[in-house]
């Protein structure tokens, strides 16, 4: 555990040490102090009208998902392309060498890298809903703590695409492939999936094409989802309401995670 | 010490390409022994597969076929390698981090912890004249620079087992010298240094034993005066008036021809026609100064034995 919790505490460095994650901080403040300006400059509580007192929780939720959602879009778009060279830096001849001359086991070398990356995107994601949440209620006296747990939503998230990254970095020993596959599937697969599967599918007639459909909505990961219904349905208090987007992306995030402790086991380098 | 710090028996590596169309024969069937506190020369040319031994005995790379054990337990488990040192050719350290950084990263991922850490990494940066330069990120340290950090690195458990590859690459004489002195130290604490390098004078100044490999093949191994010693050829300091009409007498009879400053040069078929010459020289009255048994440089050897065994003289 001592070693996991060593590379992982290094992986933070050399992602501190980066200039995008800076940049990703920096987005963060900037979103909280036009949040904060939007918020007490303008007046626009003016917009709750006096008769829907008793929806202003509502309001004030969809307020701060509708300024949250796109800058956590742009920060896991971010983070993927920051944290993709993670394990091919690892992987460069000289340096790991030196790790796995080390009395670390190549599992909790993995581990170490993976749970590295993931810290990374958590702080930063949590510095920025924290940040936002916390300009909202003291606006609004409206403490949310549900919204909370969109940090925890979105890094799964992260988590995921991660694992793709990973898997694809030690075949590879390239960012490449692997960043392209998880953006492919965040920003293309998984939605086009989640509409095949539940818009698109009165209009399909053959069970072949359907069955295609279902394995591939139910193997891959829901980041669609996740980062959609999921998401809002914590962030407005329903609590999760369909289990099933979490539990098949956690498996395949096991499997991809599994898959690449095995290779990784085997490799030589 | 009487037991092998390293055993090898028939190790062998064959790299494949990812479909398996391409195979390189890194190591072919290597028995080698390593004993405790000695330093261990590794020789060979480029692609010889020296390194390739290093990687399999850490565990980095895996073997094909055969067994190898260090420090007495089987390559396979991890855990042995809180014994042993490493300082890999071509290094490579995060940028963003000093040199204290980098000895404490790699301090603690070898099991160390608290003050101890802090101590050691003290004076190993001590010992490797790097303690001024201990809160310089690594990115603005010199090649030379780098060596030193990576040797303070390998040395930093207090390892049994020390592996290094190439140490003095890039490092300048007096640089190369600290090194050597600090490598003869750690031989005298009983240390097993197994070291390849391709400067063989340095190897031919420090090491116990050496191996010479080629494309896999364990050529030749033993002590560097076993390697280089001219078995039967012998230098001799000759005093007398009659020197010049001794040799003029006997250069057909015996291989012996004049050097300068009343020296000549003697081949003999052995020990006994040795004792032969003396007896004759004495029984002129010519007296013998000095005799010098005559050795080739490590270098001579080494490149002899690789061209012999590019032509297939050696098995």
């Amino acid at each position: 555990m001592k070693n996991i919790i060593t590379v992982t505490w290094y992986s933070l460095r050399e992602a501190l040490a980066r200039k995008v994650f800076i940049f990703f901080f920096v987005i963060s403040i900037l979103t909280i102090i036009f949040v904060g300006l939007i918020l007490y400059l303008t007046g626009i509580e003016k917009i709750f009208a006096p008769g829907m007192q008793s929806d202003v929780f509502t309001a004030v939720n969809s307020l701060e998902m509708m300024f949250v959602s796109p800058i956590t879009l742009i920060c896991l778009l971010l983070s993927i392309f920051s944290s993709a060279s993670f394990i091919p830096i690892m992987l460069e001849k000289g340096n790991i060498d030196l790790l796995l001359s080390k009395p670390i086991s190549r599992e909790q070398l993995l581990l170490g890298k993976f749970f590295g990356g993931i810290l990374v995107v958590f702080l930063n994601i949590a510095f920025l809903i924290l940040g936002v949440w916390l300009i909202f209620s003291l606006k609004f006296s409206i403490w949310n703590f549900e919204f909370l747990l969109t940090i925890f939503t979105i890094t799964f998230i992260f988590s995921i695409l991660y694992s793709i990254i990973v898997l694809f970095g030690i075949i590879t020993k390239s960012s490449t492939l692997g960043m392209m596959i998880a953006y492919l599937l965040f920003l293309i697969v998984s939605p086009a999936l989640y509409t095949a599967k539940y818009t698109l599918s009165v209009l399909i007639q053959s069970s072949f094409i359907k069955g295609l459909i279902d394995f591939a909505y139910y193997f891959l990961p829901k980041t669609s989802e996740l980062m959609g219904k999921t998401n809002y349905d914590l962030a407005s208090g329903h609590g999760i309401t369909n289990y099933q987007p979490i539990l098949t992306s956690l498996l395949f995030l096991v499997l991809t995670l599994g898959i690449s402790v095995a290779i990784f086991r085997k490799k030589d380098f | 010490m009487d037991f092998n710090s390293i055993e090898t028996t028939g190790l062998t590596k064959v790299y494949s390409s990812s479909f398996g169309k391409r195979k390189v024969q890194a190591l072919t069937g290597l028995d080698l022994t390593v004993s405790a506190g000695t330093i261990f020369g590794f020789l060979g040319p480029n692609g010889a597969g020296k390194t390739t031994l290093i990687k399999l005995l850490l565990g980095i790379t895996f073997p094909t076929s055969g067994s190898a054990r260090i420090l007495g337990e089987d390559i396979s488990g991890y855990k042995i390698k809180s014994r042993i040192g490493y300082l890999p050719e071509n290094h490579k350290y995060p940028p963003y981090l000093t040199g204290g950084e980098v000895l404490d990263f790699f301090g603690k991922l070898s099991g160390m912890e608290g003050d101890l850490l802090k101590k050691k990494i003290d004076e190993l940066l001590e010992l490797v004249n790097l303690s001024q330069w201990k809160k310089t990120k690594v990115k603005n340290y010199s090649k030379g620079m780098m060596q030193r950090l990576g040797l303070a690195q390998a040395l930093l458990n207090d390892p049994e087992l020390i592996f290094l590859d190439e140490p003095t690459d890039g490092v300048d004489p007096i640089g190369r010298k600290e090194i050597r002195d600090i490598l003869t130290e750690l031989k005298s604490r009983s240390k097993t240094i197994f070291l390849n390098s391709h400067l063989l004078s340095e190897v031919e100044l420090i090491t116990d034993r050496v191996g010479i490999l080629n494309r896999g093949k364990l050529i030749r191994e033993g002590t560097v005066k076993e390697l280089t010693q001219k078995n039967e050829e012998y230098k001799l300091n000759l005093e007398g008036s009659n020197v010049d009409s001794f040799i003029k007498q006997y250069q057909d009879i015996f291989q012996i021809s004049k050097l300068n400053n009343g020296y000549c040069n003697l081949k003999v078929s052995d020990a006994n026609e040795l004792n032969n010459i003396l007896d004759k020289l004495r029984g002129e009255g010519i007296m013998v100064k000095e005799i010098v048994q005559q050795k080739n440089s490590l270098e001579e050897i080494f490149i002899s034995l690789i061209s012999e065994s590019e032509k297939g003289g050696l098995k």
